[in-house]
């Protein structure tokens, strides 16, 4: 008896769910390893196989005309598409989160239709739609507009693929938060813009930028939707992330991983700024 | 100003949540709507404010019909149940929020501004707390900024919607007398939603009795307690006892108890329900009249003692004062005869009306 009272005393108190030594370290090393095999490996791969011929090939790479116009539709669908999703997601998320109304629920899972289909699948949409052979292609051919393998047509897929960011965002958000507030603020005598203002978006703003963010990561990374409605012209409708693949498929690796890894760095600026927001989400009391 | 309300009606698609309200709230009165949960207060605070509105019916503010007048427009002070404080704000800024929202022409200056809210804070004792934020404040001190800030804009009918109800009970006696005697030096017209009677009694100048959207009685604390209109007014207001018995030729009868009833003279026996309060009731042993009871349990809480008989038609809880008590104990198990000192007497059929209030 007294051996093993000893040995619980000795023993640090364990928590229940804790798990012994073993088992601990176990998940540990699967955790780490596969992160590693999956994440870091690929990654300083992009930076070691994009440095490989030098400095200066690598800023030649991403400098060339072609390049540069990769990088800056790259931003201009990116630059169209968050904000009118940010707009959009407001919308929806204060329709869903205030008002009671019929096909609501029907809304909330159409806002998440996006995730649910293949990128390729909403690019097709819009050719079927947009396209020569499309339901409205005779008509903008007739009034010259070209959207698919053109600019807009990577605009609205790009819009597409991010469209639920910030509305998902939100909506449990104001759900969670209620309307006392801004009721409150409506009967001090507040209109509706001097409410949504001072008192609705200061509420949400961490939420808000925190779904800015993923549909900006989102919008920048896009292939596949863009892939197919963009014909892939180079110079005129190339995207970083199709420009990439271009440069992979003549061989030339070395420029294709420069490029690359300008992606790779946008997603790590994503990132940081991801967990910036995301560490003022869990922290509202720390004031700037 | 005070506040009239005309027939007003509430449905929420298939539930009735007001059914023809009629009330009339004084100038410079407390009215307490006192209810059950369900029973239409809060949808009746919220029309009133202009948060919702109503399918029929109207509301005046001093006379002046305000049915149709927006929110913004009416001049209410609206406390809320969880304090609704804006959290990003200072308690400063929280307060200052009327004052700053105004258009520019009526907006008071800055410097007024600043005045006005000290002397709220001031008013609310917590103006060494006007830089903290919400969530640094406890939920008392949460709920006298929000009445601070409702009353930064000088509304002429302040309304409060379960104000203590998220507060410990401390804190709500404390808050609930402070409250009466803020209400006594502003005089202002104030409507407080509350389902805790105690509250409704000792804060309210008038009590409103709701009950599943509709009005069961109005009265002073003392009127509503003392003579109850209805049977569900008897059960929500206190405790009480409940007896069965049959009305016939102008007396009712229960067990061994006898009283007249005037209301019901005929031939023909109904059913009726007699209520008497714990500390109505008299234990005699040496009666021949009352009903037979058993005592069942004897415990001394403070002040009174409470005793529980048993009957053949259930249980009767007793309430002594401790000093009369111990002048005359009672032995557990002991049978005695007891006898209400005043016993209301209802048809059964109107007390099934009544929503499930406890008895006893």
């Amino acid at each position: 008896m007294a051996t093993i009272a000893a040995a619980i005393v000795a023993d640090s108190p364990r928590r229940v769910t804790e798990e012994g030594p073993w088992v601990r370290g176990l998940l540990l090393t699967l955790a780490l390893g596969f992160m590693g095999l999956f994440l870091w490996l690929p990654v300083s791969l992009v930076f070691t196989e994009a440095l490989r011929k030098g400095v200066e090939f690598y800023l030649a790479a991403i400098t060339e005309p072609d390049a540069l116009t990769a990088i800056r539709l790259t931003l201009l669908a990116s630059a169209i598409a968050v904000p009118l999703n940010l707009i959009f997601g407001l919308a929806a998320a204060w329709a869903i989160a205030r008002f009671d109304f019929p096909g609501k629920g029907l809304l909330i899972t159409l806002i998440d239709l996006p995730f649910a289909i293949s990128p390729v699948i909403a690019g097709l949409i819009y050719v079927l739609m947009f396209g020569a052979q499309g339901w409205f292609g005779s008509w903008l051919a007739g009034h010259d507009i070209k959207i698919i393998f053109a600019v807009p047509g990577i605009v609205l897929a790009t819009i597409f693929v991010t469209f639920p960011f910030v509305a998902r965002e939100l909506i449990p958000l104001m759900q969670a938060q209620g309307k006392d507030e801004e009721e409150a603020a409506i009967l001090l005598g507040a209109g509706g813009w001097q409410m949504f203002w001072r008192v609705t978006l200061p509420n949400i703003r961490w939420g808000l930028l925190y779904g800015v963010i993923l549909c900006t990561a989102r919008g920048l990374g896009e292939f596949g939707a863009v892939s197919v409605v963009s014909g892939h012209i180079r110079g005129l409708t190339n995207t970083l992330p199709l420009h990439v693949e271009i440069l992979y498929n003549e061989y030339n690796g070395v420029a294709a991983f420069a490029c690359a890894s300008l992606l790779t760095l946008l997603a790590l600026v994503m990132l940081a700024a991801k967990t910036f927001v995301q560490w003022r989400i869990d922290h509202p009391g720390n004031r700037l | 100003m005070s506040i009239e309300i005309h027939s007003l009606w509430k449905r929420f698609g298939n539930f009735t949540a007001l059914a023809g309200i009629d009330l009339e709230v004084p100038a410079g009165q407390l009215v307490a709507l006192l209810g059950p949960s369900g029973c239409g207060k809060t949808t009746l605070l919220r029309i009133i404010a202009g948060l919702e509105t109503a399918d029929s019916g109207s509301i005046l503010f001093h006379g002046e019909d305000a049915t149709r007048r927006h929110a913004r427009e009416r001049g209410v002070g609206f406390v809320f149940q969880h304090y609704a404080l804006f959290q990003h704000m200072s308690v400063f800024e929280n307060v200052a929020f009327g004052l700053r929202v105004m258009s520019r022409k009526i907006r008071p200056k800055e410097e007024e501004i600043r005045q006005r809210v000290f002397s709220l804070l001031e008013m609310v004792q917590l103006d060494w707390l006007a830089e903290r934020y919400p969530s640094q404040l406890s939920g008392g001190q949460r709920q006298r900024i929000a009445l601070a800030r409702a009353l930064a804009v000088q509304p002429k009918v302040l309304l409060l919607d379960e104000p203590f109800g998220a507060l410990d009970t401390q804190v709500r006696k404390e808050l609930r007398s402070w409250l009466r005697r803020l209400h006594d030096e502003l005089h202002v017209t104030s409507v407080l939603v509350t389902h805790d009677q105690e509250e409704a009694l000792e804060v309210a100048d008038r009590i409103v009795v709701m009950n599943k959207g509709r009005i069961e009685q109005i009265g002073s604390p003392d009127e509503v307690y003392d003579n109850p209109a209805t049977p569900f007014v008897y059960q929500f207001l206190g405790n009480v006892n409940r007896f069965q018995g049959y009305a016939v030729q102008g007396w009712a009868e229960f067990g061994g108890l006898r009283q007249p009833v005037l209301e019901h003279g005929g031939d023909t026996a109904i059913e009726v329900l007699g209520y008497a309060r714990p500390h109505e009731i008299d234990v005699k042993r040496d009666d021949q009249q009352g009903l037979v009871a058993t005592v069942a349990h004897v415990r001394t809480l403070g002040p009174i003692t409470r005793i529980e008989l048993v009957f053949e038609g259930g249980r009767i809880q007793m309430e002594l004062t401790r000093e009369r008590y111990q002048a005359d104990p009672l032995q557990v198990g002991e049978t005695v005869r007891i006898r209400p000192r005043r016993l209301q007497v209802f048809p059964a059929e109107q007390a099934a009306e009544t929503a499930t209030g406890a008895a006893g």
